[in-house]
């Protein structure tokens, strides 16, 4: 079963990823900012982790250097409301990028994507 | 005794008299007038005189003495009443030149005036006079204006029809400035162009006039080895007069007056009431000329305040859209995360939901309206986020690729082969990056402009302190300064860069990020533009 980390400052989001990320059959830890992320990354191992660029305070993208700079080596998939970045934001860092809907199959889909490049080794 | 003279009559009828004539009849009736008017200069008179004396009348010998110093004193006071009768009409003709050279403003209308009092008979009757002015840079004195006649025809023809006519001098002025001034400033085009002399030559009649502050006469100047010659050659004659204009120890200029046609004699008294006449004009030349300078200014800064009012309303109108822009967003984002609780947890429900259950449809109407608010909003946001910047930090030779790749046609169709030499390990920048990427677009289409078929345009990053560099350097035509000068003023249209509008904003865009644009034209041919984009983010 992969491991997920969900980082995003809203609760009600947070619920609703875990909610249906468990449904699609992951095992989902939530963060609320940057800096509780970074705190469970040192302590557990995840298989992938799903970043709001637009966090309180901060910023989504400065945490994704972060996990790079510090050799955490999972893939990041970014979300967003900014619709603008999805054209430029997957040539670099970030392994994958969506843009907030409550839909959530196209992040499902990502999720699914990535997860499989990273099985064929991509990321080893 | 029977005189041959009238005088010794009260009355006489007219055949007693043939020195009175037509208009005379009231002599015939005063005996005083007629001997004082008539008799002392007749010659019946002188005989009487002489029968007076072989008479023995005692007077007859003092007589004559008396009669010669009346004679004399008639004379002087003739001469003195020309004389006064002729500075009578200088002083009135003065009068009637200072009004309009006190007040007109009119460099035309100035000319006009002084040249027609200098040529025109009821003025200084000179012949031809040419005026020399000194340039705007203080330089040169400069042929200006030339009036006269080229010929003698063209003399008689002329002054027949000024003699024919009964204008004042002002009237004679006005015509000329209607008829004339714009035939006369070609007419003597030939002659003008041969008289600029420089300033600095002290030693030229011209500038000796000036600095002396005094007429020069100019007489005999073919064989006058004090002077040059070709001055004379040029205007053809070899006596003339040099008239130095000064205002306000400011030298306007020089005014050459001769008599070319008539070769009457220039007379101490015709170079003194030039010299009168001559502050005057060069009062209201220096007057005309800065005015007329002055209304060129005053147009250009009108024309650059309207270009200034146009540009300021544009800003308040973008800075009004971007502000719109920003609400719009915010609003946009904050609605954003709710509606996606909303619309996220009711299909959750939605799926654990069966599907006879009656509240089905309740979720379905919930996940439909949602679906479409979040459509609705992904346009206010694509809308609102084009109108300011999103910065945040990008790969430069990330960007540079891309927008290379997106330009590959255009390169194509000018034939340009383009180099990238992009530093590796680059820091990270912090823009917008559609803004950057249209920016070095706009650039590189600009590029493309000045450039041949099979030219290379190179494009660079490198580190450049706490900053990157982006260098975009092409072969072709070097930009001259005024295409330069568009990337500062939005609108400026240049042949070689259109409207302009594209750098200029580009510029704007730039620097409202932080960053910088430049333009280096190298002088062995091609333009180097240069992006210095900051990489930290407190330098914002």
């Amino acid at each position: 079963m992969a491991k997920l980390l969900v980082v995003d400052d809203e609760a009600n989001i947070r619920l609703l990823y875990a909610q249906e990320l468990s449904d699609e059959g992951y095992q989902v830890v939530t963060a609320g900012s940057a800096l509780e992320a970074v705190e469970k990354l040192e302590s557990e191992s995840f298989d992938l982790a799903v970043i709001d660029i637009k966090l309180k305070n901060e910023s989504g993208i400065e945490l994704l250097q972060r996990i790079v700079k510090e050799r955490h080596t999972i893939p990041v998939i970014l979300c967003t409301a900014f619709s603008c970045y999805k054209d430029d934001f997957s040539a670099w860092l970030a392994d994958g990028y969506v843009v907030k809907s409550s839909d959530l199959h196209e992040l499902k889909d990502e999720i699914a994507r990535v997860l499989a490049k990273r099985q064929r080794g991509a990321y080893v | 005794m029977d005189w041959e003279c009238c005088w010794s009559r009260e009355q006489i009828e007219p055949e007693n008299c043939p020195y009175i004539g037509e208009g005379e009849e009231d002599l015939l009736v005063s005996q005083r007038r007629r001997i004082v008017e008539k008799c002392v200069e007749c010659p019946r008179f002188k005989n009487d005189l002489a029968r007076m004396k072989g008479a023995g009348y005692p007077l007859s010998d003092v007589l004559p003495y008396i009669l010669t110093e009346f004679q004399e004193q008639k004379t002087q006071m003739g001469a003195m009443l020309s004389f006064l009768n002729s500075k009578t009409r200088e002083i009135k003709f003065l009068r009637e030149v200072g009004l309009v050279l006190q007040t007109s403003l009119d460099l035309d209308e100035v000319l006009s005036i002084a040249m027609t009092a200098i040529t025109a008979g009821k003025g200084f009757g000179m012949n031809r006079a040419f005026l020399l002015m000194t340039d705007k840079d203080r330089r040169h004195i400069r042929g200006y204006l030339g009036v006269g006649p080229r010929d003698y025809e063209e003399a008689w023809r002329t002054w027949e029809d000024i003699s024919r006519s009964n204008f004042t001098l002002r009237q004679l002025a006005r015509d000329f400035q209607k008829t004339k001034l714009s035939s006369e400033k070609v007419k003597f085009h030939d002659i003008l162009n041969q008289l600029t002399v420089p300033l600095a030559d002290q030693g030229h009649i011209f500038n000796r006039a000036l600095t002396g502050k005094k007429p020069i006469l100019v007489e005999n100047a073919l064989n006058n080895p004090d002077l040059d010659r070709g001055l004379a050659r040029i205007l053809g004659v070899d006596t003339f007069l040099v008239m130095p204009l000064i205002s306000r120890n400011r030298r306007i200029g020089v005014i050459i007056a001769d008599n070319c046609i008539t070769h009457k004699p220039i007379t101490l008294q015709d170079m003194q009431s030039l010299e009168t006449f001559a502050f005057p004009v060069a009062f209201a030349l220096e007057r005309a000329s800065l005015y007329e300078r002055l209304q060129e200014e005053v147009a250009k800064q009108k024309a650059a305040y309207v270009k200034l009012r146009e540009q300021q309303e544009l800003i308040v109108k973008m800075e009004k859209m971007a502000l719109v822009g920003k609400i719009t967003s915010s609003i946009a984002h904050s609605i954003r995360n709710p509606l996606m609780v909303i619309g996220g947890f009711a299909r959750t429900l939605l799926k654990a939901t069966p599907d006879q259950d009656d509240r089905r449809g309740y979720l379905e109407s919930i996940v439909r309206e949602t679906r479409q608010l979040e459509d609705v909003l992904s346009e206010v946001l694509d809308y609102s986020e084009s109108l300011f910047p999103v910065t945040d930090f990008w790969d430069l030779n990330e960007l540079v690729g891309k927008a290379m790749g997106e330009l590959e046609g255009a390169l194509a169709q000018a034939g340009v082969h383009a180099r990238l030499e992009l530093a590796a390990e680059l820091p990270m920048v912090r823009i917008d990056y559609k803004q950057i990427s249209y920016c070095l677009k706009t650039i590189t289409t600009t590029a493309l402009a000045t450039m041949e078929p099979g030219g290379e345009l190179r494009i660079e990053s490198v580190l450049d302190g706490d900053g990157v560099l982006l260098r975009i350097s092409d072969d072709g035509k070097p930009l001259t300064q005024t295409a330069q000068e568009a990337l500062t003023a939005p609108f400026f249209q240049t042949q070689e860069l259109g409207d302009g509008v594209g750098l200029s904003l580009c510029k704007s865009i730039l620097e409202r990020q932080g960053n910088s644009l430049t333009i280096l034209s190298r002088p062995g041919g091609g333009n180097t533009y240069s992006i210095r984009l900051l990489t930290r983010k407190e330098n914002i």
